[in-house]
């Protein structure tokens, strides 16, 4: 990893070189909220000015760059009694995603594993993901960040350039050779002793800020020997079955695929479209049986799929505690909470 | 300073060999046409099925036990286990019960219609490894489609293993399916139990729950046999479940006992979730498993 | 639009009928029959898979064999019951078209008041007019084989469904909520925004229509299977609404009419009384 140090003013250099021959994608504000407090999105920018580095998260991650919700897998041309499929990647060029936080790339990570491993890679995602060019950037722990409970606050690989705002200066980890093509344009300097330092007070200060924390000690046991815990039941009382928290999940990727014929019969389609593990007919069969029916059961699958089923496949959790679902559950179902009461803690 | 970043250019084109690592193996479709389609029972059709180009067909070989996804065009997906023998490279032949979408258009399916096959997937049933043994084929209902594989798979094998029943369970008569093939199951060494539940007057073979035939036949085997025994199981999880405790019971390991399960896939290869029990894939580490890990599969039962 | 022209169509050698179809307007603004002939683009695909024996809103010509009858409206007057019991008679599928055929509609709002003689009045003064008390769904009169929600119709799920139907697909009915297609759709969730939505309990389908024009759900498609209205109510009241917020929304088309009397038995009081006694 190669480290540089730049005055602040070369952010927007840094972005005018990218942009100006590329699509760049970035947090922007795109809302208000009943509070008063500003919402964020990613969304396609030409303008730095737009740009809010200052976010302090999206309810969506930029899914649709790379796991886009609705997807066909193929097309197919019905000519009489015979056919032919078609098969798209669908996508055209790179992007730039300009200030994604640590949780969102080790999110890529985890998604990579399954997406990208040598088990049936997924092409539509590879494809997309070769296409990548990340510039992270640091973040402030907001009250529903437990991603250092995940061991997701910082990330070791899956970007290109990594930005660390040390007060007066970015301190840089220059990660990719095309990065480094980008960094020798701008105006940086080698790190002194004293900009490390800064580096490390920086990321110190931090990490007192965290509130939010999830115990995962044990936590694949814990969930095998609570699996008939009264609290699975609780939380599916109140769970709307929504959907809303693998929708706003940075590694949620489950899906359904669904075949249709269009109205002149002469194409058909096959169709990805992200589900939730917590829709009624996620586990539900062609004869009709359902082997979830209850709320319950299904939340507690989720459960299951991110903090048990993933640590076995991959000694690490499919869950980087971003707190994305359980801001934007209605019903106020956080990861935290579940796993402490599934903990048997206090509330 | 051009800073026009490189487009990794991911195409799809078609390679002659499919492996699991390659990009264009995930969505790649044989395209197949039915060759027949002869009517097993109501319910239940074996449809025959033949991959279009020579040589795919050639190079498309399976286990016992793994499953094809089969494609309609618009219509829809769905995962079928193979019924027919691993070394029969001509028809690939499907038992399916007429139960939804896809298998209601199957249904008025004629020959010579062309349908798309991905696969195989999944694990099989270790045949090889039950070489020298005693085998109890046990099957409750729909069971049988799975269990046709290994059962060709022993018909061919014959001299390979000592004792091999067949024990097959079905609510009533009108139901059981592939009846034309019983008589060369005996003609081949196999001791064939059939038990329904519901008799109709013609019957005249045993009456209730397959754990009754299940349960005479292994009473009278001595700890020999029982020492040198394999089984495959493939039913409904109620159904299994008390076959599987009589056989621990009587002393047959759970490692040598094997299921099939039966799950939703939408995809087939580890992508979806649609298929997982607890947070195991069935697409991936099933639809075979020995009866020791479903045991460990929380929701499997 | 030729009827008497044989089409003989197949689909990957299955044989593709042309069915015979009428539609019908009950007690309606024939805004969902409005839809189907908007989609200019598919007009002539959709009328190549049907024969369309009447249609009020497209043609002059009225056949009366026909072997799937769209049935839109709901039954608000004597007359009424007698058509659609005659279009049963004649229809081998008969379909709900819309949320007024499906759960009464907007029209079922006048079953809310106790008194019909005083809603009579008000609406219509002292000009004769001929109504029943309630406003009523097709399937308290006759069987319905199939329904297709919304206020309206979206006419891609209408198409989409005729087209499995001539092919003998499977008619599915989207078992999700409105927040999933309203996600998909990237829309910032109206909470956020202090606004009620029934987007989380109501039947999806719709490709959150409303939501992604910054209006909330008022719940026309029913009811989402496995809805969680209780839960519902405690995060309305959490985010601030009164009872008579969500009640006006579960009660607007009919299709919660169940969840709506449940949650009148035990409303919280606040705010004006409603309906008037």
């Amino acid at each position: 990893m190669l480290f540089r140090i730049a005055e602040k003013t070369e952010l927007k250099a840094l972005f005018d070189m990218l942009a100006e021959k590329n699509t760049v994608v970035g947090p922007v504000q795109t809302d208000t909220d009943r509070k008063g407090k500003p919402l964020f999105a990613f969304e396609q920018i030409t303008d730095q000015g737009k740009l809010r580095l200052d976010y302090t998260t999206t309810r969506l991650l930029a899914k649709r760059y790379f796991l886009p919700f609705r997807e066909d897998l193929a097309t197919f041309t019905v000519n009489g009694g015979d056919w032919t499929k078609d098969i798209d990647y669908h996508i055209d060029r790179p992007y730039v995603f300009f200030g994604l936080h640590a949780c969102d790339i080790n999110a890529l990570n985890k998604l990579d594993k399954v997406l990208m491993g040598n088990v049936y890679p997924m092409p539509y995602y590879v494809a997309k993901r070769m296409n990548m060019f990340i510039i992270g950037i640091d973040c402030r722990p907001q009250p529903f960040c437990f991603c250092r409970s995940m061991g997701a606050d910082t990330v070791l690989h899956g970007f290109d350039l990594f930005l660390t705002d040390i007060g007066d200066k970015y301190f840089i980890e220059v990660l990719s050779a095309g990065a480094y093509g980008i960094i020798k344009d701008l105006r940086t300097e080698t790190p002194k002793e004293s900009d490390h330092l800064q580096y490390m007070r920086t990321v110190a200060e931090k990490n007192k800020l965290f509130t939010a924390r999830v115990d995962t000690t044990d936590l694949t046991k814990i969930l095998d020997m609570e699996f008939q815990s009264p609290v699975w039941k609780q939380w599916g009382d109140k769970c709307l079955g929504c959907g809303t928290c693998a929708n706003v999940c940075p590694t949620c990727y489950c899906y359904g695929v669904e075949e249709t014929v269009d109205v002149g019969l002469q194409k058909a389609r096959k169709t990805k479209s992200l589900y939730s593990c917590n829709i009624v007919d996620f586990a539900e069969v062609a004869g009709g049986h359902n082997f979830r029916p209850e709320r319950s059961s299904r939340l507690k699958y989720r459960y299951y799929h991110k903090h048990r089923g993933f640590v076995e496949a991959y000694e690490e959790s499919l869950c980087v505690g971003c707190g994305r679902c359980g801001e934007a559950c209605l019903a106020g179902i956080t990861v935290p909470e579940v796993i402490a009461s599934v903990r048997g803690e206090e509330q | 300073m051009d800073h026009r970043l490189a487009f990794h250019n991911v195409t799809p084109h078609h390679h002659k060999y499919h492996r699991k690592a390659d990009l264009d193996s995930f969505e790649f479709t044989y395209k197949a046409e039915i060759t027949s389609v002869y009517r097993l029972t109501e319910h239940e059709n074996l449809y025959r099925i033949r991959i279009m180009d020579s040589e795919d067909r050639r190079h498309f070989s399976f286990r016992p036990g793994q499953f094809i996804m089969l494609e309609i065009p618009g219509v829809g997906e769905a995962p079928f286990s193979i019924s027919s023998s691993p070394s029969n490279h001509e028809d690939i032949e499907l038992c399916i019960r007429t139960a939804g979408n896809l298998t209601g258009v199957l249904s008025r399916a004629q020959r010579g219609m062309r349908v798309g096959i991905r696969g195989p997937f999944g694990t099989s049933f270790p045949m090889e490894h039950m070489h020298g043994g005693n085998i109890l084929l046990i099957a409750g209902g729909l069971g049988l489609a799975p269990l046709r594989s290994p059962i060709a798979h022993v018909q061919e094998h014959r001299s390979q293993f000592d004792h091999v029943d067949i024990i097959y369970g079905a609510r009533e008569p009108a139901q059981l399916l592939f009846k034309f093939q019983y008589e060369m199951w005996k003609k081949d060494d196999i001791n064939l139990h059939v038990i329904v539940e519901k008799p109709d007057p013609a019957w005249t073979g045993d009456v209730g729950l397959i754990t009754k035939v299940l349960e005479s036949i292994i009473k009278g085997r001595d700890s020999t046999f029982i020492d040198n025994t394999y089984a495959i199981v493939c039913g409904p999880p109620v159904m299994f479940k008390f076959v599987c405790a009589m056989l621990a019971e009587r002393g047959i390991p759970m490692q040598k006992m094997f299921v099939s399960l039966e799950r939703r896939m939408h995809c087939g290869m580890g992508k979806c979730c649609r298929c997982n029990v607890g947070s195991t894939y069935t697409c991936l580490s099933g639809p075979v498993f020995d009866y020791w890990s479903v045991l460990n599969l929380k929701e499997a039962i | 639009m030729n009827a008497k022209t044989p089409i003989t169509r197949t689909y990957l050698g299955i044989p593709v009928p042309r069915p015979k179809v009428a539609f019908f307007e009950l007690s309606s603004c024939e805004g969902c029959q409005l839809q189907l002939v908007n989609n200019e683009a598919t007009l002539l695909d959709f009328l190549s898979l049907v024969d369309v024996r009447t249609f009020r809103e497209a043609m002059t010509e009225k056949l009366d064999d026909y072997a799937i009858a769209f049935v839109e409206g709901s039954v608000t007057r004597a007359d009424e019951v007698d058509r659609l019991k005659k279009i049963r008679g004649t229809a081998a599928v008969l379909v709900a078209f819309g949320s007024c055929a499906c759960f009464g509609g907007v029209n079922q709002l006048k079953n809310r008041f106790k008194d019909p003689a005083w809603v009579k009045k008000e609406v219509y003064g002292s000009h004769p007019i001929e109504t029943n008390d309630t406003a009523r769904p097709l399937e308290d009169f006759v069987k319905v084989d199939l329904q297709i929600f919304g206020c309206p119709v979206k006419k891609e799920e209408v198409e989409k469904i005729v087209t499995n139907v001539v092919l003998g697909k499977s008619i599915v009915q989207p078992k999700y909520p409105v927040c999933m297609e309203c996600k998909a759709n990237e829309n910032t969730c109206l909470f956020d925004l202090g606004e009620p939505c029934l987007g989380p309990i109501t039947r999806g389908g719709c490709d959150s229509w409303c939501p992604n024009s910054r209006f909330g759900c008022w719940g026309c498609r029913g009811p989402t299977v496995d809805a969680n209205v209780e839960q519902m109510r405690e995060i309305m009241n959490k985010y601030g609404f009164s009872e008579e917020t969500m009640l006006d929304r579960l009660e607007c088309f009919g299709g919660f009419a169940g969840h709506a009397a449940e949650m009148r038995k035990t409303v919280r009081r606040g705010g004006p009384a409603w309906p008037p006694e």
